[in-house]
């Protein structure tokens, strides 16, 4: 065993250390597509206190070992490639309810709890995180906020950004901070919850989150509506302008459903949540649009629809080998961007929300990948946009610019985490440009 | 610290900003100054050195570039509006002024986006989207004067920022001028650019990471329908409850407002609504909006859950000019109170919604304790309170009891698990008491942001963050030291 593990485990029980011989092939497998090939780290450690994560992450920093926070795992495969990394520190054992406030709307709990647990916490109380980020069965609190994926809710709910309000992490020297309350009006401070949405685990590592959450929705119906990019277009601008209030609305393309199947066809699917006749009033009025640009259209209700979306979650979550792209484009241009992208790439699944312009696409890898996405790169630019590549194979990762930054602000990125993080010792190398 | 600013040559320094802005916008004469000597918390006074009223993003940059150069400390101001002291001048500071930098850049209906200069009045932005149907959501009651830079600057609420939520919710993108003088720009019109979430980190950052001088604005549709509802009820706590029974249902108003008994005898003796009955413990003003269908049965069940705590009477609004004149008392409280006392302090804390028939009650027994009066009314939805303590500024040493009251209250939010600001923000007026808040490991960690952007300490110093200069021992902070130098009124 390495010195390293031998070191954590005499701080910490043997059961939180596992020696990197010594993990099952699938979990190496899965850490292995965060880190540079060729090297591994020694050891995984899941403390179940946030002291003995805060006393590891002291002596890493004493040390100078570098450290990969994960929590389950499911968005390693994920963004840029970690360099020489030895620890690969987990918050699975961190997983408590800490309060739920049930009347005021918050709820705080440690950054390893799954959010599918969560939400069946709240449930019980009829609450719920409206947040649907992928791999949404066994995606983490802290992965969801690290990764700043949020989902196709965002055109009612905002983003994660928006629903975090407090937090705490160890710092990089090991010590613990907190930022923000329990409350969900609150300006004292800098806002630090925002720096760490989207940070992937370079300037800390979370230990706790709070969050405001909502009451679930009486009920939901969905709109599916079919047709040429320009019919749907024309559609989707039709919905923005009216004040209908979808919870989720956005364009997809997605060859293995039935409905998406017809080549250069695209589907405009929103969704309705709130009071029963506020719902059926809303999806009446969405398929009367239709009517008018003589698009045909289907409502989903009650097991249908859950099982549409199910559906359509497993088209994004597949073990195939994929090239997984975020992107964004100025929503107007939405529709006709998926037009263009049908047209060069094959496409497995892509969605882009309608409100935020910001989609995402999963193609199958062929031998000119690293071309294809400088191509769909160049289109989102054209549009004022970005591409980052999220799952990609570690080459490809290697070959191309994984992450797609075009602003003039990376040297303060540099400098916010050079100040957090002097040693570099947080992921490092997995952010943009070497951040 | 602030900036080691003895010896500067003031003079030459108007020169170099006369040479960038023109000799009109640079004020230096001393009945001039005056009007820059305070913001909206006006106990405080400090006359700046020199005001420049710059024009564009370069003109900006060149003024930061020289104060950088001479390490000036410069404050940033939009409207002066702020209440916590945010804009107030240091000795020997720089005021950068932005009322000049008032042009809506791009009015983008079809993506709902909107690019404003900071100096743009925040119901502007509404003014100029209403006809397309859309408005722009974070509207602080001060609204027809207070700037968007200033908003940004704050992370402004209002209203209606229950359903909708604040500023930091709806900017998705920023031109900033750092306090080296270097321009960066964050976000877009599109959301979650690669990179750190740099425009978030500066929203609500008080001015003190830099100046904004474009602000790209997230517009929303307007709604079908709204509905007001006036509850009154005999006592709190019911007012209370029902605020938590109504989002418990599942309701999401778009604003829930309480006034307590005094604030509406205020109203009453002040603007005579003759809407608010003078012998309620509170009433309770609820705005509905949304799709016409909805609001209708919402608005019956926000109904019957006034009944069932025990509503008196209930009023609901459907058109316009009825809705104004339910929300007309409330929209006049704090001039009201304006009228029936002297002066008064406006004290902005949060609480978790649940604690507020307790922390009603204990504000009562601190107002008794320290003999003032206190009005409440508050953003009850979002338990963000605005107790205004009621006081003669004539009287020596008043305003520093009062202040000792203010704090008390504070301390109370705090105890209950709430904030000590929900919208008004830090500045100068609360940065003693954010130890109650934030060990010195939280503020040491949200220095490492302030280190970034503003190496030199000379955006805003002394303002957010305490000091053991300007408040002493923490724990024994009290409000009054936090400007020793500073002339008080
Ligand atoms: C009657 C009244 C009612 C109010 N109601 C509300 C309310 O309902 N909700 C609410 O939230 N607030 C309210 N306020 C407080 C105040 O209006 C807000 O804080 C507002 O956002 C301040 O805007 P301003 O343009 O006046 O900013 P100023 O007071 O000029 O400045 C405020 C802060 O912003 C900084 N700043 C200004 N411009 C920039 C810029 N371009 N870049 C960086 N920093 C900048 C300043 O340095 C200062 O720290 C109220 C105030 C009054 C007087």
């Amino acid at each position: 065993m390495s010195a390293i593990a031998t070191t954590l485990q005499s701080m910490l029980d043997s059961t939180a250390v596992h020696p990197w011989a010594d993990l099952p092939s699938a979990l190496q497998a899965s850490i292995a597509q965060a880190i540079m090939p060729d090297a591994s780290p020694d050891c995984v450690v899941y403390p179940s206190t946030v002291e003995h994560l805060a006393e590891v992450m002291t002596r890493a920093h004493g040390e100078g070992w570098r450290v990969l926070p994960c929590g389950y795992g499911s968005k390693l495969s994920w963004g840029g490639l970690a360099q020489d990394v030895q620890v690969v520190l987990s918050t699975q054992r961190l997983n408590r309810v800490l309060d739920h406030a049930v009347g005021d709307m918050t709820v705080t709990a440690e950054a390893g709890m799954p959010l599918a647990v969560l939400q069946q916490t709240l449930a019980r109380q009829g609450q719920w995180l409206p947040l649907n980020p992928f791999y949404g069965d066994r995606t983490s609190l802290g992965g969801m906020v690290a990764t700043g994926d949020a989902g196709s809710l965002r055109q009612r709910y905002g983003t994660v950004r928006d629903l975090l309000i407090g937090l705490s992490l160890v710092r990089a020297d090991g010590q613990v901070a907190k930022a923000g309350g329990r409350v969900v009006k609150n300006v004292a401070g800098y806002d630090l919850m925002k720096l760490l949405t989207g940070s992937w685990g370079t300037l800390g590592l979370l230990t706790q989150l709070t969050f405001r959450t909502y009451p679930l929705p009486e009920t939901s119906r969905t709109v599916v509506v079919t047709g040429s990019a320009e019919a749907i277009a024309l559609l989707g601008q039709a919905l923005l302008a009216s004040s209908l209030t979808p919870t989720d609305a956005e364009w997809v393309v997605a060859p293995g459903l039935d409905w998406s199947a017809t080549p250069a066809q695209i589907s405009l699917v929103c969704r309705f949540q709130s009071i029963a006749v506020s719902v059926e009033t809303q999806a009446d009025q969405l398929s009367q649009m239709a009517a008018a640009l003589s698009l045909p259209c289907q409502i989903y209700r009650d097991d249908a629809e859950a099982t549409l979306w199910r559906a359509i979650a497993q088209q994004w979550d597949n073990e195939a080998p994929a090239l997984t792209c975020k992107f964004g484009v100025l929503p107007v241009r939405a529709a006709q961007v998926l037009d263009k992208m049908q047209a060069m790439v094959s496409i497995d699944v892509a969605a882009i929300n309608a409100g935020s312009g910001v989609g995402h696409l999963q193609v199958p890898i062929t031998d000119d990948a690293a071309q294809c996405i400088t191509h769909l790169r160049q289109l989102c630019n054209a549009q004022g946009g970005f591409l980052t590549l999220l799952r990609a194979p570690a080459a490809l990762k290697q070959q191309v610019d994984v992450w797609g930054y075009t602003g003039n602000a990376i040297a303060l990125m540099h400098g916010i985490k050079h100040q957090f993080d002097p040693q570099n010792l947080l992921s490092p190398g997995r952010f943009l440009h070497g951040v | 610290m602030v900036a080691a600013t003895a010896g500067i040559d003031w003079r030459a320094i108007a020169q170099d900003f006369a040479q960038i802005v023109g000799d009109r916008h640079v004020v230096q004469r001393r009945e001039e100054l005056l009007v820059y000597e305070c913001d909206g918390l006006t106990s405080y006074r400090q006359r700046p050195a020199l005001v420049v009223l710059p024009r564009t993003t370069e003109e900006v940059a060149q003024i930061i570039k020289v104060c950088d150069r001479h390490h000036i400390p410069f404050v940033a101001r939009g409207s002066g509006t702020g209440l916590s002291g945010g804009a107030l001048p240091l000795q020997d500071s720089v005021l950068i002024v932005t009322a000049r930098m008032n042009q809506i850049l791009d009015l983008d209906l079809e993506n709902q986006r909107v690019v404003v200069q900071p100096g743009v009045i925040n119901n502007w932005v509404t003014q100029a989207v209403s006809g397309g149907g859309f408005f722009y959501a974070p509207d602080p009651s001060s609204q027809i004067i207070c700037s968007i830079g200033g908003n940004v600057a704050e992370n402004s609420g209002g209203v209606h920022c229950l359903k909708y939520g604040v500023t930091t919710n709806h900017v998705l993108g920023l031109k900033i001028v750092l306090p080296t003088g270097n321009i960066i720009d964050t976000g877009s019109k599109i959301p979650d650019m690669p990179g750190y979430d740099l425009t978030g980190l500066f929203v609500g950052s008080e001015g003190t990471l830099g100046i904004a001088t474009e602000i790209t604005l997230r517009i929303v549709k307007a709604p079908e329908a709204i509905h007001v509802l006036l509850a009154d009820f005999t006592t709190v706590e019911a007012s209370g409850q029902t605020v938590s029974d109504v989002i418990s249902a599942g309701v999401l108003p778009a604003g829930m407002e309480i006034m307590d008994n005094f604030s509406i005898n205020a109203v009453e003796n002040v603007v005579t609504t003759a809407c608010y009955p003078r012998d309620a413990a509170a009433i309770l003003l609820i705005e509905l909006d949304g799709l016409e269908t909805e609001v209708a049965a919402n608005s019956q069940r926000v109904e019957a859950i006034c009944r069932q705590n025990g509503a008196r009477s209930i009023r609901t609004a459907i058109d316009l000019q009825e809705r104004l004149t339910l929300w007309k008392g409330r929209k006049a409280a704090f001039a009201a109170v304006g009228q029936i006392s002297p002066d008064y302090y406006v004290q902005d804390g949060v609480i978790p919604r649940t604690q507020l028939p307790y922390v009603l009650r204990e504000i009562e027994a601190l107002s008794q304790q320290h003999g003032y009066r206190v009005a409440n009314v508050f953003h009850a939805g979002d338990g963000n309170l605005h107790p205004l303590i009621l006081y003669d500024n004539a009287v020596p040493g008043e305003l520093e009891k009062v202040e000792d009251l203010g704090g008390d209250i504070l301390k109370l939010c705090v105890a209950v698990g709430g904030s000590i600001s929900g919208e008004h923000g830090i500045g100068a007026d609360k940065r003693c008491y954010m130890p109650a808040m934030f060990s010195e490991t939280d503020m040491d960690t949200m220095q490492l942001v302030r280190q970034v952007f503003d190496p030199q300490r000379i955006a805003n110093p002394d303002k957010l963050f305490p000091t053991p200069r300007t408040c002493g021992e923490a724990a024994r902070a009290r409000a009054q030291q936090h400007f020793s130098d500073v002339e008080r009124y």
